[in-house]
């Protein structure tokens, strides 16, 4: 299993205020060993008729699986492509055992 | 008489110089761009900053872990960017927001679910002014918390929020989230069940009631 994969076990046994302040105390790096540093970088400004503005509305579970995919860093960036295929196999894992669930 | 039709997220937000005057603002979900170009552009300047309890938040490295550690407990985040229009009438990134969908109320009197505002940042005005040409910033801390009572209210959950205000804030932040509207939950009070850990004081929630109050100082500016 990927040290991110470790990682997000581990960091599910703790509540979100624990996170909250782990991350505020600067231990994210320590906590989930996980680096996206030469992802090429938006533009900084971008036209209102490019903005896809979000809706409000709750999203379906295919919206929900790819606002988790665009989360990740693309694959051509250095983050560790093995722990980050991992994590994905997982989420999809996840997603849909969750699927099967609500279809029950 | 209140519409039926399910609210936006808000369309403009005070100026920070002038709260008389209004600001264009969007709201779009959030990719791991967004995340890189925040850690980027504002990180070095909120590192700088004592008082911020955002200091050492790296978004890059937060999206993914949000959303895979709340998948492992089988919920879902709504990451959000807010943007605002700089003086060029592009728009640049100004607000974060993680928010849970689907969270334990924190009232225990009111057994029900919520939408739990996880981490929100907004933007340094020094450098949206002298780096991204935004002369008139807006004011986005009421912009952020409304967007979560807005999801929660469209998904069912009346409106309500809850949030725990980071101890790097401190006195400051826990001020700020009560001069916005939401009730600090006392510390003798439980907590629901799931969220663990002992009550230190910091959460704070709004209750339906509350949310409407809260959603509709912004109903003009969707």
């Amino acid at each position: 299993m990927g040290a991110v994969v470790e990682a997000v076990l581990r960091l599910s046994t703790f509540s979100e205020r624990q996170i909250l302040d782990l991350v505020s105390e600067g231990q994210l790096g320590e906590l989930f060993p996980f680096r996206s540093k030469t992802q090429e970088l938006p533009p900084d400004s971008v036209a209102e008729d490019d903005l896809v503005e979000a809706s409000a509305l709750p999203m379906s579970r295919s919206q929900k699986a790819a606002l988790i995919q665009s989360s990740m860093p693309s694959s051509g960036a250095r983050v560790g492509s093995d722990r980050l295929a991992a994590a994905l196999a997982w989420q999809e894992e996840v997603l849909r055992s969750a699927d099967e669930e609500s279809h029950r | 008489m209140a519409s039926d039709l399910p609210r936006r997220f808000a369309r403009r937000a005070p100026s920070k110089v002038n709260p008389d005057r209004f600001v264009d603002i969007r709201v779009t979900d959030m990719n791991a761009g967004d995340a890189l170009w925040w850690d980027r552009k504002f990180g070095p300047s909120h590192a700088q900053d004592r008082r911020r309890a955002d200091r050492f938040w790296a978004w890059s490295v937060l999206l993914p872990m949000c959303h895979l550690v709340q998948l492992a407990k089988r919920r879902y985040c709504r990451p959000l960017v807010i943007w605002t229009r700089a003086d060029n009438r592009r728009f640049v990134r100004a607000g974060m927001s993680i928010l849970i969908d689907d969270y334990p109320h924190l009232d225990i009197a009111d057994p029900s679910q919520s939408d739990f505002v996880w981490f929100i940042s907004a933007g340094d005005s020094g450098v949206l002014t002298k780096e991204l040409g935004v002369s008139d910033p807006p004011s986005l801390g009421r912009v952020l918390l409304d967007c979560a009572v807005v999801v929660s209210e469209n998904a069912g959950f009346g409106g309500r929020i809850g949030l725990h205000a980071a101890p790097q804030g401190g006195q400051r932040l826990l001020d700020f989230y009560v001069k916005c509207g939401l009730a600090n939950l006392p510390k003798a009070a439980g907590l629901p069940p799931s969220v663990t850990r002992r009550n230190d004081g910091r959460f704070f929630f709004a209750g339906a009631a509350a949310a409407a109050g809260l959603a509709a100082l912004l109903d003009a500016d969707r």
